[in-house]
């Protein structure tokens, strides 16, 4: 059935060209539906990090336009853009995590940004670290915390502040398998919880038996494979 | 977002990279302690040549064909002048006895000569608040004019050449403030940059979650600012001790005394304080610029 919604994200015959003559991406036209997890699929250097990179905003289309929650982001000046990035989560696979900030440090970070009063931060900040089963070590730093758990503090940072939007580039490359199912169960509870999902991998295993939607990337090009 | 929030970062980065910040509080320091000691020396040096010049007075040489009942006239005429503090004759009698305590043990050269070969003069002092160096030119001139009067001397060779000499002073202090400027301004840019480049994952994970560039940049101002405040002060505050310590022993120097030393007046303390911290504040401007776009 079709949504009566427009898409939360929009991408029009987008291209991503790098001088002198590297194509990352070609010609992407792309729906996603508010509520939607999407895999995004493809070997490295398909251009899966780029097509994130586009939709929060830490680069511009050579051709084409972005369109999230309804903003052209051609339309969006370099000011506009950090009130954009509010409104979407991103998760990397080497975590990006401040090493000499506690963890309720990284993850408050997030809500800093938006101007929350302190106590507001704190609540918010041990409500999520408590789903993430991190509460009682929100005072190490992520150094002393296990691959898995730096993880789960980068998905902290990235839902404290509920934006609608969740992007996660390669978010398990790092992790063993155990640790990837806890990634996994993560983002199913965030997604189940409303928000939009595109999920950047190439573990074929964590898609191939998935009713999700796939999108697979190859030379910059998009094929959806269901 | 609060200027609390931004202050609270700010000292957090101060103790976390103290080794940075101690390094460009350092090098602040010395660039303003050099420009506050040519300013310093360039203030008493200006201050000397205004005091030399008054201090010394007018010397007024009469013609030798004055007659003498026009003496008392001549003195009543400087007095009445305005500014004037004191007037004191000299007979040619009372200056030959100067010339010969003045030769003192070589005084034979004067045997046989005349003891009133020496014009008769006036000394003149004047009011130091009324007269700068100008206007005793000026008086000199008006007093030359008159027809009893054959020379007016106040000591303008010294004057010109002090004069001089604290114009090639000024200069240097200016070309070496500018020079010190952009010294500054580039080293404090270059060290911020330095701080920046090892802070890059720092800024980029802050542009991640969303941090406007005023939140991003915000502390690092602050972090500027307190530079450029204790760089400064810390630079006057030496300054000002070694004027304190050389100026005790400059009390006891046989050559410089009477010579009496100032320091800085404050409104210029605080103008090299505020320039301090403005190029700080501007040198991180500039280091930023780049790693604040998209």
């Amino acid at each position: 059935m079709m949504s009566q919604e427009p898409p939360i994200i929009r991408l029009e015959g987008v291209s991503k060209r790098y001088p002198p003559d590297t194509t990352a991406l070609s010609n992407i036209n792309l729906d996603i539906e508010k509520g939607e997890f999407v895999f995004l699929t493809g070997q490295s250097g398909s251009g899966k990090s780029t097509l994130l990179r586009l939709l929060f905003c830490a680069q511009r289309p050579t051709e084409g336009d972005v369109c999230i929650d309804g903003v052209a982001l051609s339309s969006l000046s370099n000011a506009q853009v950090p009130h954009l990035r509010r409104k979407i989560g991103v998760i990397f696979q080497d975590f990006k995590l401040l090493t000499s900030r506690t963890v309720f440090d990284n993850v408050a970070l997030s809500l800093e940004v938006i101007g929350l009063k302190r106590e507001q931060v704190e609540k918010r900040v041990k409500q999520v670290l408590e789903g993430v089963g991190l509460l009682g070590k929100m005072q190490r730093l992520p150094l002393q915390l296990s691959g898995g758990e730096q993880q789960r503090v980068a998905i902290a940072r990235a839902v404290v502040n509920r934006p609608p939007i969740i992007l996660a580039d390669e978010p398990s490359g790092n992790l063993d398998r155990q640790r990837t199912d806890e990634v996994m169960v993560l983002m199913e509870e965030l997604n189940a919880r409303g928000a939009t999902i595109v999920f950047a991998t190439h573990d074929e295993r964590l898609y191939e038996n998935t009713h999700r939607r796939v999108l697979h990337l190859v030379n910059g090009r998009a094929e959806a494979v269901r | 977002m609060t200027v609390g929030i931004l202050t609270r970062r700010a000292l957090a980065d101060l103790r976390q990279h103290l080794g940075t910040q101690f390094m460009t509080t350092v090098v602040v320091s010395l660039s303003i302690l050099i420009f506050t000691f040519f300013s310093l020396m360039y203030f008493n040096l200006q201050r000397f040549v205004e005091r030399f010049g008054t201090e010394l007075g007018l010397v007024i040489f009469l013609e030798e064909t004055t007659l003498q009942d026009r003496i008392p006239v001549l003195y009543q005429d400087l007095a009445r002048l305005s500014g004037v503090e004191s007037v004191r004759y000299v007979s040619p009698e009372e200056a030959f006895k100067r010339l010969e305590t003045y030769l003192h043990e070589e005084r034979e050269v004067l045997a046989g000569v005349d003891p009133t070969f020496l014009p008769a003069s006036f000394e003149l002092q004047v009011n130091r608040a009324v007269f700068n160096l100008d206007r005793i030119g000026q008086l000199a001139a008006e007093i030359g004019a008159w027809p009893e009067i054959s020379k007016v001397q106040y000591g303008q060779e010294w004057i010109h050449r002090l004069e001089v000499f604290s114009n090639v002073v000024r200069l240097i202090v200016l070309v070496a403030g500018v020079l010190l400027l952009f010294t500054a301004t580039f080293v404090v840019a270059s060290t911020i940059k330095l701080t920046v480049y090892a802070r890059q994952d720092e800024l980029e994970i802050l542009r991640l979650v969303g941090a406007t560039n005023v939140f991003i940049q915000g502390p690092f101002l602050i972090e500027a600012f307190l530079q450029g405040l204790v760089g400064s002060v810390l630079a006057v505050a030496f300054v000002f001790l070694c004027y304190r310590y050389l100026g005790g022993l400059l009390v006891h120097s046989e050559v410089l005394r009477g010579v009496a030393f100032s320091f800085l007046p404050w409104s210029y303390v605080a103008t090299i304080v505020s320039s301090s911290v403005a190029l700080c504040v501007f040198g991180t401007t500039l280091a930023m610029r780049r790693f604040l776009r998209l």
